[in-house]
């Protein structure tokens, strides 16, 4: 018993590993007898070592060493909290791409709309452009004819459906300015006619619409003018077509 | 010294150990059927607990997070050998740390050992079977805690340099320039104290 007392006072220190190696193996060599007096101290020695290691100075670890701790053993720490957010994440996301699906299905949408009107229009206008070919009592009048490179082309009048003129070699008109149309009657100041651009590849048409007196009408002219147009010819007509009444 | 600074962490590891040992059973069953929560549980319980006693031993905070992820995965790798029902988790978690970091300690210093093989034998799970419920209660580190602060400067030196060095008592005489008789009486006493008024309070 005396040998087991003696033992008892070591116990601390061979759970340490830091016996001396003559003591150590003694002790290793009573254990194996299977002494459970001396087997309960060592427990106690075993717990009176693990408080006193718990007191050691206390050191918040990093957040990060968890994530690793669980990574090493291959568990992904995978929190509620965590999951939330990724759903949060996800739910936005996808909130965002249907707003973006939503935006850009509005804007083909009233690109489609724009396409359509501006098709129903030029549509109408060549309806309109053919309701004068096609009538026998439309006045046709050339100009042009004979220039260099002039703009030429031909003017249509008649005398319910107004005045439609086709032009080509007409040059795209610079920044700012447009074309206007003019009706001019006999001895009498020209009156506007309406404003129109021309379009690639130098080809214009307008149309006036309205009755117009071909008794007195002496020509229609085009003249280059500001942006909103004038109500009387500032500069020298790029076409003039006299109309010889019928 | 180690023991002035003990008041900071104090109520902090009383806490650890109070919470411990009740429902480690059950968290020690689910880590043997490889739930991946128990090992999370278990990393909440031990891991700051690890943490501070590996730093203290290595003063590094970047090694002292390679030994925490070194110290919980040889539990999880050997946990299947643990006894559930009686075996004390909390110890066995602080001892495997603390001999990661005495291993770390020693092989930084060129004394690659012959000791890790001893401390690797003394950390089996079989060593922290057929613990007594009351052998790790809160009572008892507080009662410990009284009981250093009544040892001498040159106990707690030789205690300090045992679980924080993994000093020999051979190693401590030379380190402390004394002989090895009078650091073994030093020792000695020193355990003697804590352990009779560990055990006086706990008859009492």
């Amino acid at each position: 018993m005396s040998r087991c007392q003696d033992f008892r006072e070591s116990f601390e220190l061979y759970a340490l590993g830091v016996l001396d190696p003559e003591e150590k193996a003694e002790i290793d060599a009573h254990l194996r007898t299977g002494c459970a007096a001396c087997e309960a101290s060592l427990k106690n020695a075993l717990a009176l070592n693990a408080i006193v290691m718990s007191l050691a100075p206390d050191v918040v670890p990093p957040a990060r060493l968890k994530r690793r701790v669980l990574a090493g053993v291959g568990v992904h720490p995978m929190s509620w909290s965590w999951l939330s957010a990724l759903a949060a994440a996800c739910i936005l996301v996808v909130a965002l791409w249907l707003s973006v699906q939503e935006r850009s299905r509005a804007a083909e949408l009233s690109q489609a709309r724009h396409t359509l009107i501006q098709v129903s229009s030029q549509r109408d206008r060549l309806l309109q452009a053919l309701s004068f070919l096609d009538d026998p009592s439309t006045l046709p009048v050339s100009f042009g004819k004979g220039q260099p490179l002039p703009p030429r082309g031909n003017v249509f009048v008649h005398s319910k459906l107004g005045v439609l003129l086709i032009a080509s070699n007409l040059p795209p008109a610079q920044a700012g300015k447009t074309y206007e149309m003019w009706v001019i009657p006999k001895g009498g100041a020209p009156r506007p006619a309406g404003l129109f651009q021309s379009e690639g590849g130098g080809t214009a048409m307008h149309i006036l619409s309205g009755p117009l007196d071909l008794a007195t009408l002496g020509a229609v002219a085009v003249t280059l003018e500001p942006e909103a147009g004038s109500s009387a010819p500032t500069s020298t007509p790029i076409i003039v077509a006299p109309v010889a009444g019928p | 010294m180690l023991w002035k600074l003990l008041p900071v962490g104090l109520s902090y590891a009383l806490l650890q150990v109070k919470l411990r040992f009740k429902d480690d059973s059950s968290l020690a069953k689910r880590l043997k059927d490889r739930d991946p929560r128990a090992m999370s549980e278990l990393y909440e319980r031990y891991g700051r607990l690890a943490y501070s006693l590996i730093y203290r031993v290595v003063r590094n905070s970047g090694a002292a997070e390679d030994l925490v992820q070194e110290t919980f995965l040889r539990v999880w790798n050997r946990v299947q050998s643990f006894d559930e029902t009686r075996g004390a988790l909390g110890p066995w978690v602080l001892t495997v740390a603390r001999n990661r970091a005495i291993d770390y300690l020693r092989s930084v210093d060129g004394k690659m050992s012959a000791g890790a093989l001893e401390l690797d034998r003394l950390e089996t799970p079989v060593m922290f079977s057929n613990f007594d419920d009351g052998a790790l209660s809160m009572d008892r580190a507080r009662i410990l805690k009284t009981a250093f602060e009544k040892l001498t400067p040159t106990q707690k030196q030789v205690i300090e340099l045992a679980y924080y060095e993994g000093l020999s008592q051979t190693e401590m005489a030379e380190r402390m320039n004394q002989p090895l008789g009078t650091v073994k009486t030093w020792v000695r006493s020193a355990l003697k104290a804590l352990r009779d008024d560990i055990a006086g309070e706990a008859i009492a």
